[in-house]
């Protein structure tokens, strides 16, 4: 069953919430009416639903139906014959689950244009025709990222960074290839990365506050747009605007010649600008906006970005009504079951305090290390759990000894000069991907990555940057070891819930 | 030329503070030590910071200062002792200010035992949201001194603290139009010796720290054009402080608006 249309879809979902119905859905949606190819005509209605292993997400384009012919978002325009909705597709909550990625293998036999060699194999000088060129986006959903060494500030100047870079060990050979490397006649340091989801842009762009605490500074103001940024864009915040990210994606992904056309770039921000997506539909839960939750992307259309959730307004609030899901008879045991575990799982985010310790970007601005917080302390935008300040925080998952196992991952050694070091990890840090500090060369910045929006996880794994949780439980477990919060079994299963909903 | 000076919320707990002792007497306390953390839970951000004086052996409870400490790194200690209730395990020192230092120390993480801690309070004035309209200072204007207190070796303008008196700088410049926005870095060169060790800050300090502010309020929309940025490495203390607040007033940034 294909879901498109706004009526098709509401009127189908009211009509039987019945959890049969869902599983259906789920069972029946083809992969081909799934999958948008560049150049396609087809239409983007106001609303789209897909099916993915959680229920349902949706994505509404509050632009009216949008016709993807000619439209630069949905077209090649470059020779690499990939469009925009190659990587950020709405059936993956507007970025691609590596599930996604190993089915276009599979159907187009390694032809799709995703696997073009310049960032969908693990190096562009790798035989492309192989599929173990192709293993970080077959395994784990990630796009090789390239930064220029030594980082270059707004005006493209060389910025002198306060470390060096060594290549411990490189798999898949990038980072020493004398064409790509480090070492190269244009230096370049590859990492690897997952698709950052393209919707609910007002909230990626909202300025909460005109302070940055993490700088102890207020934003900065981009020329372009004369407004503050959010700072709140890319793992490695390079992009300051949404207008910059388009066009370096033309540049780099799409190998887009030149300079992009102005208006290419304005009808992609204005469409990108009307897209909302979240979870709607749970397959034990049913429809997210009923019996008083507020989930779906309803709420993410109709409320104001950049709020700061606080005692008093907690983040994912939107789910509390559900304690109360055994008043509803007409639930079953099951459905009520979930839905009180999602209520629950959006109460220890605010509220189970646990001891965050050695995260660079919190625990080195003066609230001391360690400090007593929740999952709500990061993640406190109202709507998508995003840091209403520029969120870049070293959570610890590129960052060694705290990041998971990652041996296909590259492994680089930051030696900071003198009077220079990470605030935790000392002058000398090994890391798989230094982060923020691509960007700025600063040893503080290390390992920092920047927070992303928590919605419609479920259409969209595997999760963090580097992909390397690759279930919604992978990163509460993630969680529970790195802070040693000490989680129950009930405690990660509602956590885990609450994020299957989002 | 009238001016009158903004009593920041640290001088303003200061000037409180000291008044709490009936006769006059305020027991300041200055030293370099390791930071312990107690594990107390009474909400977000409710644990405890305890340190001990090396010279006397006495534990005081260093939870309230602007900054917190880090564990495993020496901090420098600056507070009042009071009279408040032991809810951490230490003679409470209000108001206290930390430094990290760049020396280790063991990590020292305790578990609450019988203190209860304190919660978190926000402090009185936070920044507003930006969707809030802001006010502009109504005239008559004059020229106006405002401080900005700084840790001890540090130019990071303080959370929940700085970005306030910035913006109330930038709106009083937005309202008046001064010829000049005058912004005079300090660093305190002078050595102080606390716990044994000559400390003192370096003299770049001041000239960075002066940078800071400019770049915060130029980025609140001051005009570079009429900053006049200047340095002072041999600060005096700010005047008409109470005794326990003029080391540390030493390390700040002044900017005076000038009509
Ligand atoms: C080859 C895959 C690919 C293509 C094609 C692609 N992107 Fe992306 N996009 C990514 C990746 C990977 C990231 C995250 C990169 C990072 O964090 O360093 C990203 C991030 C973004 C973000 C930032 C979201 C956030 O939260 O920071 C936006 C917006 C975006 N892309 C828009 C576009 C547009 C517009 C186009 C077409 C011009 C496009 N992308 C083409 C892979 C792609
Ligand atoms: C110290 C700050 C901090 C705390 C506390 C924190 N997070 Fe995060 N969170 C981050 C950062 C930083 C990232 C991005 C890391 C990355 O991608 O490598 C992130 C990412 C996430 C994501 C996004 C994954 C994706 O790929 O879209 C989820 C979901 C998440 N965290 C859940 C939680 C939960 C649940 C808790 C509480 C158990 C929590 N976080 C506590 C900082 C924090």
């Amino acid at each position: 069953m294909r879901i498109v249309s706004k009526s098709a879809a509401v009127g189908a979902i009211a009509a039987c919430t019945s959890l049969a119905w869902i599983a259906a859905s789920i069972g029946e949606s083809a992969p081909d009416d799934r999958w948008w190819s560049p150049n396609e005509s087809r239409t983007f209605f106001e609303r789209l639903d897909y099916a993915n292993s959680e229920g349902v997400s949706t994505t509404l384009n509050v632009n009216g139906p949008t016709p993807t012919g000619g439209h630069p978002f949905f077209s090649s325009l470059g020779p690499n014959g990939r469009a925009c909705v190659t990587c950020h597709q709405p059936a993956d909550g507007m970025s691609v689950s590596v599930e996604t990625v190993r089915e276009r293998w599979r159907v187009t036999n390694g032809r799709d244009p995703i696997f073009a060699a310049i960032d969908g194999s693990d190096c562009p000088s790798l035989p492309q025709d192989q599929e173990s060129s192709h293993s970080m986006l077959l395994n784990h959903g990630l796009f090789r990222i390239a930064r220029p060494w030594p980082p270059r500030d707004a005006d493209g100047k060389p910025i002198e960074p306060e470390f060096t870079i060594e290549v411990v060990r490189d798999p898949k050979g990038c980072n020493l290839d004398p064409q790509y490397g480090l070492k190269s006649p244009q230096p370049m340091v590859s990492v690897y990365r997952r698709p950052r989801p393209a919707t609910n842009i007002k909230y990626l762009t909202a300025v909460g506050f005109p302070f940055e605490p993490k700088q102890g500074l207020p934003l900065p103001t981009d020329p372009e747009i004369g407004q503050m940024i959010s700072g709140n864009l890319m793992a490695d915040g390079r992009m300051p605007t949404i207008r910059a990210q388009i066009r370096d994606a033309m540049r780099v992904h799409l190998q887009v010649p030149g300079t992009p056309s102005p208006a290419a770039v304005n009808t992609i921000e204005q469409f990108l600008s009307g897209l909302y997506s979240a979870q709607s539909v749970h397959r034990l839960g049913g429809l997210l906006n009923e019996d008083g939750a507020e989930g779906g992307p309803e709420t993410l259309r109709d409320a104001r970005e950049g709020d700061l959730q606080y005692g008093g307004s907690p983040i994912w609030k939107e789910f509390f009504a559900w304690k109360d899901a055994a008043k509803n008879a007409s639930l079953t045991p099951e459905q009520r079951a979930f839905r009180e575990s999602v209520a629950r799982g959006a109460e220890i985010f605010s509220k189970r305090t646990f001891l965050i310790d050695n995260s660079a970007g919190i625990t080195n601005m003066g609230f001391g290390n360690p400090v007593r917080n929740s999952c709500a302390f990061c993640h406190n935008m109202q709507r998508t759990g995003m840091d209403v300040a520029p969120g870049q925080v070293d959570l610890g998952t590129t960052n060694l000894p705290t990041a998971n196992s990652l041996p296909d991952f590259p492994l680089f050694k930051l030696t900071c000069r003198e009077g220079k070091q990470h605030p935790h990890l000392g002058r000398v840090v090994y890391t798989t991907d230094p982060g923020f500090a691509l960007t700025t060369g600063k040893c503080i910045d290390i390992g920092k990555i920047t927070i992303q929006q928590m919605r419609a996880l479920a259409a969209r794994p595997p999760y963090f940057a580097n992909g390397s949780a690759k279930t919604l439980r992978e990163i509460v477990d993630f969680y529970d070891r790195r802070y040693r919060i000490g989680l129950t079994e009930q405690e990660k299963q509602d956590l885990t819930n609450l994020m299957s909903v989002l | 030329m009238k001016t009158r000076s903004l009593k920041n919320a640290w001088f303003a707990a200061l000037a409180v503070a000291s008044g709490a002792f009936a006769n006059g007497e305020t027991e300041f306390v200055t030293f370099v030590g390791c930071p312990i953390y107690r594990d107390t839970d009474l909400g977000r951000k409710s644990g405890c910071w305890l340190a001990e004086d090396p010279a006397t052996g006495i534990r005081y409870d260093v939870t309230d200062g602007p900054t917190k400490p880090q564990v495993g790194k020496m901090s420098l200690f600056e507070g009042v002792v009071t009279k408040d209730p032991n809810t951490c395990g230490g003679i409470v020192l209000r108001p206290v200010r930390q430094a990290v230092l760049d020396e280790p120390c063991p990590i020292a993480i305790i578990p609450p035992e019988e203190f209860p801690g304190r919660p978190f309070v926000l402090p009185p004035e936070v920044l507003k949201p930006t969707w809030e309209p802001r006010e502009l200072p109504q005239p008559p204007y004059r020229t106006q001194e405002f401080h900005i207190v700084f840790d001890f070796g540090n130019d990071f303008l303080i959370y929940q603290y700085a970005e306030l008196i910035t913006e109330k700088i930038s709106l009083y410049v937005k309202a008046s139009k001064p010829k000049t926005v005058r912004i005079t870095g300090y660093a305190a060169t002078q050595p102080i010796v606390v716990s044994g060790r000559t400390l003192a800050e370096p003299a770049s300090l001041a000239k960075a720290r002066a940078d800071m502010v400019a770049e915060a309020l130029s980025r609140l929309g001051v005009d570079r054009k009429i900053m006049r940025i200047e340095t002072n490495t041999k600060p005096q203390p700010i005047a008409g402080l109470p005794t326990p607040g003029l080391e540390s007033s030493k390390r700040r940034v002044t900017v005076r608006i000038e009509l």
